[in-house]
């Protein structure tokens, strides 16, 4: 029973953390984890306090209030900010290559590795010193 | 020949990543000034002390397409920045006052401390309130202070950020100017 009481006593503020503010919906914070925060930068619009990131997180709600769809609501972001607001880079035009990058890296350790470890056929000399060793008779 | 195609990938990845280190991250370019689009529109209640010259609301789109504009985003508790440049700000709004209109966006702040900082620089140049920052979004702004020059058509020129000098508020002022 003790144990129980001292679990819950750990595991309910924990549980109280995950769960998002409740004035606005779950659906609100999504969005906002896939937008920048302009001031904070290294934050999403979801986790940061900011000012500007509290009026992001209440436009947002107030667009899926109207019906807007997700895509609109980020191009309304894209449309003010420019597609830095995004927090995935989009996978066309120069950021592409941030997407291609790493897969193009892992290819090229690949076949450097395989190049390297690749059972190499051993020198014709060495095979027929072997051979003729072989063949002697022996002492 | 082998060795060459890895010393020419090792050099151009060794490029992208000095390439890399000489961008700025700070350095946020802004849409409308980029594009030259032109001003949001907003509609904001002004703040007491500016009531009875400019009226209870405060709408841009009255004011858009006849002289530049210089739109001032501000809070009280921006110090020191905001601090700095208020008293650049209004004097350069003094001295041009005939030709060009500034206007001062207190955004995300109290109002008493706005008022306050109102007094403490004798800001003569119409003051709106924005308590949620809104306007400020529709302008894709990052931080308080940031300045943005509106052209005589209306269309956003230029976007300054962080507090103003005076040499760069004049530098923008007569290229709305112009």
């Amino acid at each position: 029973m003790r144990w129980v009481v001292l679990l819950l006593a750990f595991l309910l503020p924990a549980l109280a953390q995950e769960a998002p503010p409740p004035d606005l919906s779950p659906e609100v914070f999504r969005i906002a984890r896939e937008l920048r925060c302009p001031v904070c930068q290294g934050e999403s619009a979801a986790e940061s306090n900011s000012g500007v990131a509290a009026e992001m997180r209440r436009i947002i709600a107030e667009m899926l209030q109207e019906g807007k769809t997700e895509e609109e609501i980020k191009a309304f972001f894209v449309e003010r900010y420019g597609e830095w607001i995004l927090y995935a880079p989009p996978r066309r035009g120069v950021t592409l290559w941030v997407w291609v990058l790493p897969v193009l890296g892992l290819l090229l350790l690949g076949l450097g590795l395989f190049a390297y470890f690749r059972p190499k056929p051993l020198p014709k000399e060495l095979l027929e010193e072997a051979e003729r060793r072989l063949k002697e008779p022996p002492r | 020949m082998r060795g060459w195609l890895w010393l020419l990938l090792l050099l151009a990845l060794g490029g992208l990543f000095f390439w890399g280190m000489q961008r700025n991250p700070k350095e946020l370019p802004s849409v409308l000034a980029k594009e030259r689009r032109p001003a949001p529109d907003f509609t904001l209640p002004l703040l007491s002390p500016y009531r009875a010259e400019w009226g209870e609301a405060f709408r841009l789109a009255d004011h858009l397409g006849k002289r530049p504009i210089v739109l001032n985003f501000w809070a009280s508790w921006c110090y020191p920045a905001c601090y700095e440049e208020a008293p650049i700000l209004e004097a350069s709004w003094r001295r041009h006052r005939g030709e060009v209109l500034f206007v001062g966006v207190n955004t995300q702040d109290k109002e008493e401390e706005a008022l306050r900082f109102i007094a403490q620089f004798g800001l003569t140049f119409p003051q709106v309130y924005d308590p949620r920052g809104r306007v400020g979004v529709d302008y894709g702004m990052y931080g308080v202070p940031e300045t943005f020059f509106i052209d005589r058509e209306g269309r956003v020129l230029a976007r300054h950020a962080g507090a103003i000098d005076e040499a760069t508020l004049a530098r923008y002022l007569e290229e709305a100017l112009r």
